[in-house]
C-alpha cells in the first residue's frame, strides 16, 4: 500500500480517528504519519491519558468496572426512565433526576473521570448558595467550638454554640436569611 | 438583527490579534453548561419540552439588555441552510452538536458574536464566550455575569453533592470548559509536543488540535482546556489554566529563540516559501493552506515577515473552511474547485492585507 498523503513512500503507520462515534482509517508512511500527527504515537503508548481510559470504559473494552456497576440492583430513574445500564452505554444522563436515582452509584464514575474528585466545590445558584455558605458556616462554627473546649475557653464556646444553633435553625426554616439586627 | 451579517463576516471579535500574548494565544474561550428543572435533558426530551425550554432561556436574555450591555440576536437552528449552519461552526459560534438538531437546537448570539448561548444543544444550556488573546478571566467575568442573568428567572438543576448537573457526567460540577486555542508552531517543529500533552494531561488538563478531525493539529493550533469539572472550583480551574498557558506560551518562546538562534536561515526560508505558495498558488488544500498560514504567521511574530497585517491570518485561518469558500462563492464547490477558489481568495487577500493592511470586511461582497 502507497501513503495516502505522499502517494509515494509505502504506508508503514496505519492511523485510526474515531470522529462521532464513526471510525477513519488512514495509512501513512513513516514521513508523513509524523508530521500529520505530531503526537499521536505518544496517545498510544500512554494508556493512563483520561480520556482513552473514558472511551474504553463507556465502548465495553474495559469490562471490569461496568461489571462492577453491574452487579448491584438494575437501577432505573423514575423520572425519564432511563436504567443506569443505559446511562453507562450512552454515557450521558436523560435527567436532572438520574443523579439522584444513580446516586450510590455515581461516585464511582466520578472518581474515574475527574481524578478522584466526587463532590463539587465551587459556584452554586442563588438559593443553593446561600444555603451551602450557612452549612459551611456552621461547621466552620463547629470547628473553632471544639478548639475552644479543647483550650478550655468555656465561655468563649457557649457563645459559639448558640451561634451555631441560631443558624441551623435557620438552616431548618429554608436557608433564608434571617435579618436579625 | 438578522442572520447574514454573522454569515457574510468572516471576522468576529475573537479574532482581533488584539489581547494579551496574541501572538501565541489566538483565542480564549469559556464554556458553562446548565440544565433547567422540570425537563429530561436534550437525549430523552420531546419537542415540547424543547420549546419550553427555550422560549424561557430566550426570553430571560432577550429582556436582559440593559443588565448585560449587550443585545443578542436569536437564531432557530432549523431555520438555517446546511451551509449557513457550516459557517456559523466554522466561526464557533455554535457547536457541530448543534447544527445538527435541527427540530430543537437554537442560539442566542450577541452582536460583537464574543457571546453565543446555545440552547438544546448537549444540555439545556450552554453559555459560551469567546475572546482574543489570553483573557481567560475576563471571559470567564463575562459567562458568569450571564449565568446570574439567568439563575434568577429559571431554576437550574443542581444538586449540593454534585452541584450543576449535566447531561454528560464529564461536565458535571461546575460544568466549566476554560480552553485558550494556541498557535504553537515552534514546539512542534521542534518536536516538543509529545512531551507537553503527555505532562498535562497528569495536571487534569488536555491538548488537542483543533481545525482538524480528532487530534490533528492542523496550521499547528492546539486547544489546551480543563479535563475535570468536580471537586475544583472555577476560580481553581481558571487559575490552573492560566498558569500553564504561561508555562507553554514561555517554551514556545524558548523554541522560537532556539529556532533563530540555530538555524535562522533555514527557518527564513521555509516561512518566505509559504509566503511564496500562500500569494501565487493556484490550487490549495486544508492542509497546505493551514501549514502557510501557521508559517507566515510565525514569521510576523518573529519579525522576520513584514508588511502583511497578523489578523489577515486570523480571518484566512476562518475563510479558507469549506462552509465558508462556499458561502463567499455563492454557490456549492465539489473538492477540487474549492482548492481553486481557496488558492484564489488567499492570493488576493494576502495582496490586499500587504498593500492596505486593512480589516476590508466587505471586500468579497461580488
Amino acid at each position: 500500500m502507497i501513503c495516502e498523503n505522499c502517494k509515494q513512500r509505502p504506508a508503514k503507520v496505519t492511523v485510526t480517528q474515531v470522529h462521532n462515534g464513526e471510525h477513519f482509517e488512514r495509512h501513512y508512511c513513516e514521513v508523513c504519519a509524523n508530521s500529520l500527527h505530531p503526537f499521536y504515537v505518544e496517545y498510544k503508548h500512554d494508556p493512563l491519558s483520561l480520556h482513552q481510559l473514558l472511551t474504553n470504559w463507556f465502548n465495553h473494552t474495559d469490562q471490569q468496572p461496568m461489571q462492577h456497576i453491574q452487579k448491584k440492583t438494575p437501577l432505573e430513574c423514575e423520572v425519564c426512565g432511563w436504567s443506569i445500564q443505559r446511562f453507562l452505554d450512552e454515557g450521558k444522563f436523560g435527567c436532572a433526576s438520574c443523579y439522584n436515582s444513580f446516586r450510590g452509584q455515581l461516585p464511582t464514575v466520578f472518581k474515574r473521570l475527574h481524578n478522584g474528585n466526587v463532590a463539587h466545590v465551587g459556584k452554586a445558584p442563588g438559593a443553593f448558595g446561600e444555603k451551602i455558605a450557612l452549612k459551611k458556616r456552621i461547621e466552620a462554627i463547629r470547628l473553632q467550638m471544639k478548639d475552644a473546649i479543647e483550650t478550655e475557653k468555656f465561655e468563649e464556646a457557649a457563645l459559639l454554640r448558640d451561634e451555631a444553633r441560631e443558624l441551623e435553625d435557620q438552616l431548618a426554616a429554608g436557608g433564608e436569611e434571617k435579618h436579625v439586627d | 438583527m438578522s442572520i447574514e451579517r454573522f454569515l457574510d463576516n468572516s471576522i468576529s471579535s475573537w479574532m482581533a490579534g488584539d489581547g494579551e500574548h496574541s501572538d501565541i494565544v489566538m483565542s480564549t474561550r469559556i464554556r458553562l453548561a446548565r440544565n433547567l428543572n422540570g425537563y429530561r435533558f436534550p437525549l430523552a426530551f420531546t419537542e415540547d419540552e424543547a420549546h419550553k425550554i427555550d422560549q424561557s432561556v430566550s426570553a430571560t436574555l432577550l429582556d436582559a439588555n440593559e443588565d448585560l450591555q449587550m443585545h443578542f440576536s436569536s437564531i432557530q437552528i432549523k431555520d438555517l441552510s446546511e451551509l449557513s449552519r457550516q459557517v456559523l461552526v466554522e466561526k464557533h459560534l455554535i457547536s457541530p452538536k448543534l447544527a445538527n438538531s435541527p427540530m430543537t437546537g437554537s442560539a442566542l448570539i450577541s452582536d460583537d458574536e464574543a457571546v453565543s448561548i446555545m440552547v438544546n444543544e448537549e444540555d439545556h444550556i450552554r453559555i459560551q464566550c469567546l475572546f482574543p488573546g489570553l483573557q481567560i478571566q475576563e471571559a470567564y467575568k463575562q459567562a458568569d455575569a450571564i449565568d446570574r442573568v439567568l439563575e434568577k428567572e429559571v431554576s437550574y438543576a443542581f444538586d449540593e453533592q454534585f452541584g450543576y448537573l449535566t447531561s454528560c457526567p464529564t461536565n458535571t460540577g461546575t460544568g466549566l470548559r476554560a480552553s485558550v486555542m494556541m498557535h504553537l508552531p515552534a514546539l512542534t517543529i521542534t518536536k516538543q509536543m509529545n512531551r507537553i500533552v503527555t505532562i498535562i494531561s497528569r495536571l487534569g488538563m488536555v491538548v488537542r488540535g483543533i481545525y482538524g478531525e480528532g487530534s490533528e493539529a492542523l496550521g499547528n493550533v492546539y486547544q489546551v482546556s480543563n479535563q475535570t469539572t468536580l471537586g475544583k472550583s472555577e476560580e481553581d480551574i481558571i487559575a490552573d489554566l492560566q498558569s500553564i498557558t504561561e508555562q507553554i506560551i514561555q517554551k514556545e518562546r524558548e523554541a522560537r529563540n532556539a529556532l533563530l538562534k540555530h538555524s535562522a536561515n533555514t527557518l527564513e526560508d521555509r516561512l518566505y516559501r509559504s509566503l511564496g505558495t500562500l500569494s501565487y498558488a493556484r490550487i490549495m488544500t486544508t492542509e497546505e493552506a493551514a501549514k502557510c498560514l501557521s508559517d507566515v504567521r510565525l514569521g510576523i511574530d518573529m519579525g522576520l515577515i513584514k508588511d502583511v497585517d497578523v489578523t489577515i491570518l486570523n480571518e484566512c485561518m476562518v475563510f479558507m473552511q469549506p462552509g465558508f469558500l462556499q458561502q463567499y462563492a455563492g454557490t456549492t464547490l465539489n473538492t477540487s474547485e474549492r482548492d481553486i477558489f481557496r488558492a484564489k481568495l488567499l492570493r488576493e487577500r494576502l495582496q490586499q492585507g500587504e498593500k492596505t493592511k486593512t480589516k476590508g470586511e466587505n471586500s468579497y461582497d461580488v
